[in-house]
């Protein structure tokens, strides 16, 4: 087996893929034992010889060991295949295919109907496939997922220590039967809830993450994404419900899930025309049938002007299977396997629907296109947490902080936007559009709501949605390198905040408001300072790591905004956000750190985390700074996995956005002194009011009081959608189960399933049954358990047997006699 | 009067036969239905006799056979014993109508 993994040099990543997934799969099997154990574990020796072994009443932590390890293995494996990568790629002789023969890999998962190498059949049997391909973008992001993982997975073992005991109180849920008597008793648990602690179940959850997240990253069909999807949905509602007895936590997860969901609905639809179409989930296969590639099958160049576009055309009515090909048709050109340049130059071309032949070109409707792209954007809206399926993230802050910087700053949202960049050659220009205004809208409503809230994760969950809107916008505006740079960037950055966050919450024994914080840098300077790092790299001071990336998406916003200046909005929001986005985390940062303790007795009890939550975060923070530099760290292009990334970047964002990329290369300089301007002004303000106290924003407050509040209850979102869609389903729900009984009134309806009433559907169904059962009581009655009826019975039947055959037999006698 | 034949007999197999049967179906003691079953027995036993007697074929095997019979109620009749012996210990009584565990 060792072997198998040491063939291709691109097997290095299904290993540290798999690793997580066989860690899993040991705390799975071991909490298993251990649960069926229990039970036994006072009546068998051998039930609790194993008990014991898995742990026993308490969690055992060896499992966290194990999971931390396996993830560490995987992120050094991951540098290493990086650097082999990058070796690789770097020599000028391999080509793309000499790299796809190293690192990709496909197999057949399931198919239906045999592959017939030497039939002219060109619809492929059925097939799903199953497989990995690395390239520029799979290696870096890899390294990153991995890296962010190890350290908060260290973190966590400090942060969750919590649930390593044998019992474990929460205070935020009252024991069943209790009821809170106040605050008289100061003594005691005030009934609150005693449960075992769940420190194993935390690991699990995360480790079964990391596989999907890793798995995710380097899928190479759409197929194998949208598991991973599905599958880190799954693990993200387990862990932002982990303390499932309180009920804001489960319905949060429910909220997660659900929100996801919808947009899985769209993911759906885009996978179905995709398929459709396309005939096959890979992406490479869906570009080279899309876009025109450089040459044609035989290695022929293909027209100059139609290298790496989509093929318009439309269907000549009068002759069925022909497609004239003109720039703006109803039509786009689906290349297939074997094609001529020659055949494209005529100006029409033969494409029948669906294909007969290999060389049949086939065509979609381009607004079917638009839709499957919609769609598939839809499902990154969800997933990152976009306008208008964004309410789910900040109520995913009722997981623990590791959980929220894992998966809701680093990873889990970042894989809408890595399916944007992945699936880009996919994108129409109007889909891209809606792409980029989505993520500015998002991008601006984030940051407002941030502005005012007063709990310490909130802000960062804002922070968050707000900051992966400037990643959807740099990608609708053709900054596809700068929006993955600012994900890469992001992720490091986001992860300490949270982390920070989550030591400063640790610190304070769980206190997470704002309001009674102040003046922690005294009491806790590494994870004040690391913080501070933290802020500002975010709001994009030069030279820190967020710098690089935000630099970049101003510059290229701009640059669109000027070469279509009926969409400069664009251009304007993420300067605006730039601001904002300075002004609340300084805010945020300030309000803790700084100034007089406004609760006195958080502020004795308040102390630094242990060194193994405290390494990870000077650790991150060490990213922080150092993961945007380059050879040419004081250019703000210079930054070296930036220059990687762009290696990368399909053919046709150069070519699409040709106009926007000049622009902003004309004015980069004036992006880059409105952004730092901005920032400056952000941030400025925020040290003048909650800095330098110059300024009490009570009085702000008070007299903007109505749109204070509007911000901070999240413009009203969550009762919007209440109104709009939860309330009608609901009363949906009971006025369709009142149709089913009849009844008038809700409180009627368990009578009349004791009735037997057919006029209702439901009571027709139930007559039914009761008809059922009242045969069956009857017929019980035969069997009466007397010897003697039996007897009876018995004679009886044999006497009329006897006659029906004496009587038939003479009958046939007489017949036979004549 | 005229000779007995093949039929006098068929007849009175026939008549002991509902006898028995009668004697089954109607008696509440274990031991009245075993003294039934005694009775049905006996009645096929004599028509095997009265065809031996009467048709020149079949004159050994239907001796035989009424041996056989008669061994076999013998053995019946003992396991029907035991099984009566058993109820009794279980139930103190031989009225088969109290025999309704099996009941539905």
């Amino acid at each position: 087996m060792v072997s198998w993994f040491l063939a291709t040099p691109g097997r290095i990543y299904v290993l540290a893929t798999l690793l997580p997934l066989a860690a899993f799969v040991l705390l799975f099997l071991g909490g298993l034992v251990r649960t069926t154990t229990r039970r036994y574990r006072r009546d068998s020796k051998t039930a609790s010889y194993f008990y014991y072994m898995f742990g026993g009443d308490r969690p055992i932590r060896a499992g966290a060991y194990l999971v931390t390890f396996a993830i560490g293995t995987a992120a050094v494996l991951a540098l290493i295949g990086l650097v082999q990568f990058l070796r690789d790629a770097n020599v000028p002789d391999h080509t793309a295919a000499m790299l796809d023969e190293r690192w990709a890999e496909r197999t057949i998962w399931a198919q239906i109907g045999p592959i017939d190498p030497d039939s002219p059949a060109v619809r492929p049997a059925v097939k799903l496939e199953i497989g990995y391909r690395i390239d520029h973008l799979t290696a870096v992001l890899f390294a990153m997922v991995t890296i962010i993982s190890t350290g908060i997975f260290f973190f966590s073992i400090g942060y969750m220590r919590d649930e390593a005991g044998g019992s474990v109180t929460d205070h935020e849920v009252m024991a069943p039967g209790h009821h809170d008597h106040g605050a008289e008793h100061h003594q005691g648990v005030h009934g609150h809830l005693v449960r075992r602690g769940r420190y194993g179940r935390f690991f699990l959850y995360l480790a079964l993450f990391c596989f999907s997240m890793l798995n995710l990253l380097i899928a190479d069909n759409l197929f194998q994404i949208f598991i991973s999807w599905e599958l880190v949905g799954v693990c993200s509602f387990f862990l932002i419900g982990f303390y499932y007895e309180r009920a804001s936590a489960s319905t949060a997860a429910n909220k997660a899930f659900i929100v996801n969901r919808i947009g899985d609905a769209g993911f759906v639809i885009g996978l179905a025309i995709i398929w459709t179409y396309f005939g096959t989930f890979n992406f490479q296969e869906i570009q080279a049938k899309l876009r025109c590639t450089p040459n044609d099958s035989d290695g022929t160049a293909s027209p100059v002007d139609m290298v790496d576009t989509m093929v318009r055309g439309n269907r000549v009515p009068e002759s069925p299977n022909k497609v004239m090909l003109t720039p703006k048709g109803k039509d786009i050109l689906l290349f297939p396997a074997h094609w001529h340049a020659g055949w494209l130059n005529k100006g029409e071309v033969m494409a029948r629907v669906p294909v007969e032949r290999d060389s049949d070109f086939t065509t979609i409707p381009y607004l079917l296109l638009i839709v499957a792209g919609l769609g598939i954007f839809l499902g990154c809206v969800g997933k990152s947490a976009q306008f208008p399926l964004h309410t789910w993230l900040p109520d995913a802050m009722e997981g623990p902080t590791p959980v929220s910087a894992l998966i809701h700053a680093a990873t889990m949202v970042a894989a809408g936007v890595y399916l944007v960049g992945r699936a880009y050659p996919l994108f129409t220009p109007e889909v891209l559009l809606v792409i980029a205004y989505t993520g500015a809208f998002t991008l601006l409503l984030a940051a407002t709501i941030a502005l005012v809230q007063t709990d310490i994760k909130r802000v960062l969950a804002y922070s968050t949605v707000s900051q992966l809107g400037y990643m959807m916008l740099a990608l609708g505006v053709g900054g596809w390198t700068p929006g993955l740079l600012h994900l890469i960037t992001h992720a490091f950055f986001k992860a300490l905040l949270f982390l920070a966050a989550g030591a400063v919450i640790f610190g304070l024994h769980h206190q997470q408001d704002l309001r009674k914080m102040g003046g922690l840098r005294a009491k806790m300077p590494i994870t004040a300072y690391t913080m501070l790092i933290g802020v500002l790299a975010i709001v994009g001071t030069p030279f820190f790591s967020g710098w690089y990336s935000k630099d970049q998406i101003i510059g290229q916003a701009l640059g669109f905004g000027l070469a279509n200046p009926a969409h400069f909005a664009l251009a304007i929001a993420p300067i605006l956000a730039a601001a904002l986005t300075g002004f609340y985390m300084f805010r945020l940062w300030l309000l803790a750190f700084t100034g007089p303790p406004r609760d006195a007795h958080t502020y004795e009890h308040a102390h630094e985390s242990p060194w193994i939550m405290t390494v990870p975060l000077i650790v991150l923070a060490v990213f922080s700074v150092g993961i945007g530099w380059g050879p040419e760290f004081w250019k703000p292009d210079g930054s070296l996995v930036g220059q990687t990334l762009h290696k990368a970047e399909p053919a046709s964002v150069e070519l699409t956005f040709a106009k926007a990329t000049h622009a902003a290369h004309e004015n980069h300089l004036l992006a880059g002194g409105l952004a730092f301007g901005a920032a400056l002004l952000g941030a400025g303000l925020a040290v003048w009011i909650y800095g330098l106290r110059k300024f009490d924003p009570e009085t702000l407050r008070s007299r903007l009081a109505p749109v204070h509040t509007f911000l901070l209850m999240k413009w009203y979102f969550d009762e919007l959608y209440d109104a709009l869609f939860v309330v009608p389903t609901v009363k949906l729900a009971y006025f369709l189960g009142r149709f089913d009984k009849r009844t008038a009134l809700p409180e009627d309806a368990e009578a009349a399933d004791r009735r037997i009433d057919p006029s209702s559907i439901d009571g027709l169904l139930s007559a039914l049954g009761l008809l059922m059962l009242a045969i069956g009581i009857r017929l019980r009655a035969v069997q009466s358990g007397l010897l003697r009826r039996y007897i009876l019975v018995l004679v009886l039947t044999t006497v009329v047997m006897f006659v029906i055959l004496t009587l038939l037999g003479s009958e046939s006698e007489r017949r036979m006699r004549g | 009067m005229t000779e007995l034949t093949l039929t006098h007999f068929l007849i009175l197999g026939a008549f002991l036969f509902t006898c028995g049967v009668l004697c089954i179906a109607t008696k509440r003691n274990a031991i009245g239905i075993l003294m039934g079953v005694e009775l049905v027995l006996n009645a096929a036993n004599v028509n095997f006799v009265a065809l031996a007697r009467f048709s020149p074929t079949f004159q050994l095997e239907g001796q035989i056979f009424a041996l056989m019979v008669i061994v076999l109620a013998a053995g019946e009749a003992a396991v029907a014993l035991a099984i009566i012996l058993n109820f009794y210990n279980n139930h103190s009584t031989v009225d088969v109508d109290k025999a309704e565990d099996l009941k539905g």
